[in-house]
């Protein structure tokens, strides 16, 4: 089912004395939806921080595009829980941000694409306004359109509304789904929640409690379809799905905390 | 319940600034009272209005602007070496953890040492000359700021490192970029503060060698027990003090508006 975009081979990752990766294989296909589910603290981030260069398997390596990835670049974007914007810089400021190392685009090229993200995000009203001025679902779009605008082929993302409260995380839900389909990109979304996994997701991999071992690849869009809206919520497939992921999580990986 | 004494509120700043102006007023008041009335003697604590007028006299007669103006230079011109030296190398120390290692213990050994228990080391290498009185400043204020400078930038959430990593900064431009804006409203107020601290050691070193500055000025006129001079020398290190504090609390806010 994939064409081995991303590859993990026999990857494994200690900080020592602790195992916190076991050997892992998979491969993630291009434009797939990724959810890697698991519970706190079995090894999600640093499965995806090794993705994105910010830290080194300890054996194995991973392949994006067939290359080995090394020393992180905009290719491979982040988007983090917290601390996921500038303060210091207005909401258009941080996506432009995104495009600062960029020296292959001209300013008006870069002011161009600015106004773009800032539209697909809806936050066009809200482009000269800092921060701490918004709400942390906008900050989250925020980090969301710097990572695009900077041209990434693949979206790294952890946890990223696990801060926010449980109607804005919903409606942010549905449009990083929409934002994906559009834009066409990779995705890695790490979470240990499973309505959320199941209702972004292409594909969920679960893994164990520490050290994270893969214990099941679900194929969502198999199931449900990749049309995702906020009925699909309240739809009894999707409540299966749900149930039977949560079941696997608490007998294959200790209970989701 | 008066909406003045909320736990943690927030009066008006109109209210505020009032405050502030007659709590000082009052504090003048009874000053003056308490000298008017005979209950202090006045060598020991002389009104508010001889002080006033002994500082006009020395303003006008006894060059006391000039002195002001000359232990500013000095503060400033030792300030801004240690500021200049200290930033970088803090910076530095925080983001290559052997620069930190390299020179921390050293750095945390000087700090330690009394300004004033230098001062006839610095006589004996630099003379009576400025240099003493920059170097003791420099020694008092730039192995303090460099620790300060260095916990700021170990303190911007890694997250903004990593970020701007994966956008395909090098290790120079986010330092730039990133470590060097996310302190800067602590590395402000740090200087700010530092700034201050420039003021007591100035004093110690113009005391002890010096024909001229504000601590000259105070510690001829105790030597006469001229008592309003000596506060009109105090009160003009207290007024500068207070000027400098608000042009630069106003200038952290005009450039961190984002606060
Ligand atoms: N830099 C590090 N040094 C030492 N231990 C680490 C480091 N990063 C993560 N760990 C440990 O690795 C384990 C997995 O962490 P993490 O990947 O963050 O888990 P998750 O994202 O699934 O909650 C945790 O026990 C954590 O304490
Ligand atoms: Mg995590």
């Amino acid at each position: 089912m994939s064409d081995g975009y991303l590859r993990f081979e026999s990857v494994t990752k200690r900080f020592e004395p602790i195992q916190v990766v076991a050997e892992t294989d998979l491969s993630i296909a291009r434009n797939d939806f990724v959810v890697f589910l698991g519970p706190s603290g079995c090894g999600k981030t640093t499965l995806m921080r090794m993705v994105g260069g910010l830290d080194t398997p300890t054996s194995g390596r991973i392949l994006l595009d067939d290359r080995l990835v090394g020393a992180p670049d905009r290719r491979r974007g982040m988007v983090f829980q917290s601390y996921s914007s500038f303060p210091w810089l207005t909401v258009a400021g941080n996506i432009a941000f995104g495009m600062r190392y960029r020296d292959d685009l001209r300013a008006a090229e870069k002011a161009e694409r600015v106004d773009h993200y800032l539209g697909l995000i809806g936050l066009e009203a809200f482009a000269d306004h800092y921060p701490n001025r918004i709400s942390g679902g906008m900050r989250q779009r925020v980090a969301i359109a710097r990572t695009l605008a900077a041209g990434s082929d693949i979206l790294l993302m952890d946890e990223p509304f696990g801060a926010l409260d449980a109607l804005t995380r919903e409606r942010l839900q549905v449009e990083l789904r929409r934002v994906q389909l559009h834009e066409a990109k990779t995705t890695i979304f790490v979470t240990h929640d499973v309505e959320e996994a199941v209702f972004l997701a292409d594909r969920i991999v679960v893994f164990s409690q520490r050290p994270a071992r893969i214990v099941a690849e679900i194929d969502v869009t198999g199931r449900l379809g990749a049309d995702r809206s906020l009925d699909l919520r309240e739809s009894r497939p999707f409540f299966e799905l749900r149930n039977e992921v949560l079941h696997l999580i608490r007998h294959e990986s200790g209970d989701p905390a | 319940m008066n909406p003045l004494f909320a736990f943690r509120g927030r009066p008006a700043p109109s209210v505020e600034i009032l405050c502030g102006v007659v709590f000082a007023v009052a504090l003048i008041a009874i000053w003056e009272a308490a000298s008017d009335l005979g209950w202090i003697a006045p060598t020991f604590l002389p009104s508010p209005s001889r002080v006033a007028a002994a500082t006009w006299t020395m303003v006008t007669h006894q060059n006391l602007l000039w002195h002001a103006g000359v232990s500013t230079v000095r503060v400033w011109v030792a300030f801004l070496i240690a500021a200049a030296m200290a930033v970088p190398i803090g910076i530095l120390m925080s983001s290559y953890r052997i620069v930190g290692a390299t020179l921390e213990p050293t750095i945390d050994f000087i700090r330690y040492l009394p300004v004033p228990a230098l001062v006839p080391l610095s006589i004996i290498w630099f003379g009576i000359g400025e240099e003493t009185k920059i170097f003791l400043l420099w020694l008092g204020t730039f192995f303090q700021l460099v620790l300060l400078v260095a916990d700021d930038a170990r303190r911007v959430p890694h997250e903004y490192v990593e970020i701007a990593r994966t956008l395909g900064g090098g290790s120079r431009a986010v330092l730039v970029d990133v470590v060097f804006r996310a302190m800067g409203p602590t590395l402000v107020d740090n200087l700010r503060i530092t700034l201050g601290w420039c003021w007591t050691y100035l004093i110690i070193a113009e005391i002890v060698a010096a024909d001229s500055g504000l601590g000259f000025v105070i510690w001829s006129a105790r030597r006469f027990v001229k008592t309003p001079e000596v506060m009109a020398g105090v009160i003009v290190i207290g007024i500068i003090g207070l000027v400098t504090d608000q042009i630069l609390r106003a200038l952290h806010r005009r450039m961190f508006r984002y606060l």
